[in-house]
């Protein structure tokens, strides 16, 4: 059992303890807001597309009725389109995580800023998760449970395979993880 | 360990299997065939719990079996006997066997399933008997582990004598285990299994009066009306239909114009109450199902409660599984002076659609301040959770609530029902807009916070009351949250996540806020403490 005089979770000597507001964050890869960015393009001009083909297509002829239904789901897509784009281009350059010797935080939001911290110790279990589009690009979704349930799973969206793997590898040595998860 | 177990095993000679051990059962066992009464009563239980999807098929066979009763007959009874057969069979293929400190159960019919469980990773043992294993003296045995709601396992009938000794030496296994992490001396462990029946101390008990008290001031009316509202047109209707049936003219009594104030009142108040009383009795009738006979007991670090009219259930708690007491307080407890004091475990790892779910917190129902005061005393000793000054968050809170939600809400709405003519909606929407601006008003004033060296209390609530007090090192996750509107006054929220749910302090000092999350992360990495 270790006792407190082994602990170490400095970020600057000078501090008597370390603080939050000292964290040094770190950027997410460049890949995944550029990911994101074209995933929200192309899901909302694929949608425009297919509401447009049903709209031109004459082998089903549609009502009036359809036809403004229609019209205006397509403004509508392009409009939500629009802003969602917009908003994860804002939200992506705001997503930032840090790594100390005993946790791990991520920092996110827009509006409403949200600063997330982990301790190792109490970490249960470690995963990592790639879609698809992250295993074309590289990249990887750090997801670490603790007990506070699954409304608080601690996730690091885009980070490079290594890097993931190499949190995940420091997460799984960190000696208070095999003592007690 | 040796010692303990030779008196288990002396004393299992008593038991179903006479000339094994308790540990060691080699052979998988059959529970006592009294188990198929229980698979029977699950079956039932399954059947009304999805009866809604039965109904249409209930409902038009209703009709068929008037009509050709002589084809039914057989058909029912074929049913009656898949029935039993399914039940026999369930009993037939529930085995276990304990060995080498493992449980090990088989069970299913169709499906199979097997759980192995060591007793080192069980961490709750429960017990739960229904009425109709009473007149017999056997017992449900619920196991259960931190880790995954799959890797529980029920043994569905044991005699209570041999559950009992399980039930110890799983316990007595699992602290063993601990202590060698802990590096506690294993003579303490010996002591303390091997005089587990004298040392148990009742901490509290519960009369008929307490779960009464408890009955009406934890009503769920609300939820029951929420519930009923798509039915209450008809409701209304059987109603009126019924007193024209007894001669009395309902609408003419309700027509208001021509009545004075007061008979109004009455009238809405004995209405009201005749609301009101069946519920409230049906509220007390489920209290005292769950809570009849209650005791909360304490044996070494171990806090046993046990209740049940009809299904008596035992929880046991160990206090290092507890993760925060909640002392609650609804406006009638308020007024009445009782409170109920739950002790929170651990409900990440259990399925929420469970019945074992609510049973893992134990809560005492409708106790008065003082009793309060010596459980929590007596669960932490240093706590100061109703002498400490509570810090109230900031005014702000109700500026934005008020000022910027509410309000402005308020005005649209009453200029819109104005422009369409309709200002007689203002009647009901500036009752409600007041009356909700209490309730923030209300919240404000109720949240608080406060620290000491080992505990965070936090006090919340509209017209009642809750305080909440944990261990800061039982800490699994601590979030810090800022709007711009918060930014620009430099305030912040803060949510510290625990095993047993998520605590908020909204709008306090960012620096405070930074502060506290900076100890609790401190406390936490320093401490090494295990949370459970």
């Amino acid at each position: 059992m270790q006792g407190t005089a082994n602990f170490s979770n400095s970020v600057l000597p000078s501090e008597d303890l370390p603080h939050l507001t000292k964290l040094s964050f770190e950027h997410l890869s460049p890949l995944y807001a550029k990911s994101n960015r074209y995933i929200s393009l192309f899901s909302t001009l694929f949608i425009i597309s297919v509401l447009f083909i049903a709209l031109l297509q004459r082998f089903i002829p549609l009502s009036t009725t359809a036809n403004n239904v229609v019209s205006f789901f397509i403004g509508a897509t392009a409009l939500v389109g629009f802003i969602s784009t917009f908003y994860t281009i804002v939200a992506d350059k705001q997503k930032f995580y840090a790594l100390r010797e005993q946790d791990l935080s991520y920092k996110s939001g827009v509006v409403f800023r949200k600063t997330v911290s982990q301790p190792m110790l109490r970490i249960q279990h470690v995963e990592l998760k790639r879609g698809p589009i992250d295993r074309k690009i590289g990249l990887a979704t750090l997801q670490v449970f603790s007990a506070g349930g699954a409304m608080h799973t601690f996730e690091i969206p885009g980070l490079p395979l290594e890097k993931a793997e190499s949190i995940r590898q420091f997460i799984l040595d960190h000696k208070d993880v095999n003592h007690h998860g | 360990m040796d010692k303990s177990t030779e008196t288990l095993n002396n004393n299992s000679d008593a038991t179903t299997q006479p000339n094994k051990t308790i540990k060691n059962t080699k052979d998988w066992q059959r529970i006592s065939p009294i188990a198929i009464i229980y698979f029977l009563a699950k079956f039932v239980a399954g059947f009304l719990s999805n009866i809604l999807v039965f109904l249409p098929a209930l409902y038009i066979g209703y009709d068929n079996f008037i009509a050709h009763p002589h084809l039914w007959l057989p058909i029912g009874l074929g049913v009656l006997a898949v029935i039993i057969t399914s039940t026999f069979l369930s009993f037939y293929f529930f085995q276990y066997r304990l060995y080498q400190d493992h449980i090990e159960i088989r069970s299913g019919v169709i499906s199979k399933k097997y759980v192995n469980l060591p007793f080192a990773k069980i961490q709750n043992v429960k017990l739960e008997q229904p009425i109709y294993y009473r007149p017999f003296g056997f017992t449900c045995l619920q196991l259960d582990t931190a880790g995954s709601a799959k890797q529980e396992a029920k043994v569905v009938a044991l005699k209570i004598d041999f559950a009992e000794q399980l039930k110890k030496e799983i316990l007595a296994q699992h602290q063993v285990a601990h202590s060698t992490i802990a590096g506690e001396s294993t003579n303490t462990v010996k002591d303390s299994t091997s005089n587990n029946k004298n040392n148990e101390v009742i901490l509290n008990t519960r009369g008929i009066t307490d779960l009464v008290i408890h009955g009406i001031t934890n009503n769920r009316i609300w939820i029951f009306m929420g519930g009923l509202a798509p039915f209450l047109d008809d409701f209304g209707r059987y109603i009126v239909e019924f007193f024209n049936g007894l001669g009395i003219d309902l609408e003419k009594f309700l027509t208001f114009s021509d009545k004075p104030m007061w008979q109004i009142g009455l009238y809405a108040l004995t209405l009201t109450f005749i609301i009101l009383l069946p519920f409230t009795l049906f509220s007390i009738a489920g209290s005292i199902i769950t809570f009849y006979n209650f005791t909360l007991s304490k044996v070494d670090d171990r806090y046993i409660r046990r209740s049940g009219l009809l299904t008596k259930y035992e929880v046991i708690m160990r206090l290092s599984r507890l993760q925060m007491v909640v002392r609650q307080q609804d406006w009638l407890d308020v007024i009445l002076k009782r409170i109920n004091l739950k002790f929170e475990q651990s409900n990440s790892a259990l399925n929420q659609y469970q019945a074992s779910a609510q049973n893992s917190r134990i809560i005492v129902p409708s106790i008065n301040p003082n009793e309060c005061l010596t459980l929590i005393n007596d669960v932490y000793p240093n706590n100061k959770m109703m002498s400490i000054d509570y810090h109230r968050i900031s005014k702000r809170f109700l500026l934005r609530n008020i000022g910027y939600i509410l309000s402005p809400m308020f005005i649209l709405l009453s200029v819109l029902f104005i422009t369409l003519d309709k200002a007689n909606f203002l009647m009901v929407l500036t009752p409600s807009y007041l009356f909700m601006s209490v309730l923030v008003f209300m919240r404000w004033l109720r949240w608080g916070y406060a620290k000491d060296d080992d505990l965070i209390y936090i006090r919340k609530g509209y017209f009642g009351v809750d305080y909440t007090c944990f261990p800061i090192f039982k800490t699994q996750q601590v979030q810090c949250k800022q709007s711009w509107f918060q930014e620009r006054h430099q305030l912040s929220s803060i949510r510290i996540v625990l095993a047993a749910g998520a605590q908020d302090i909204p709008f306090i000092k960012q620096k405070l806020a930074y502060q506290l999350l900076d100890d609790v992360l401190y406390q936490v990495e320093s401490s090494q403490k295990s949370w459970m």
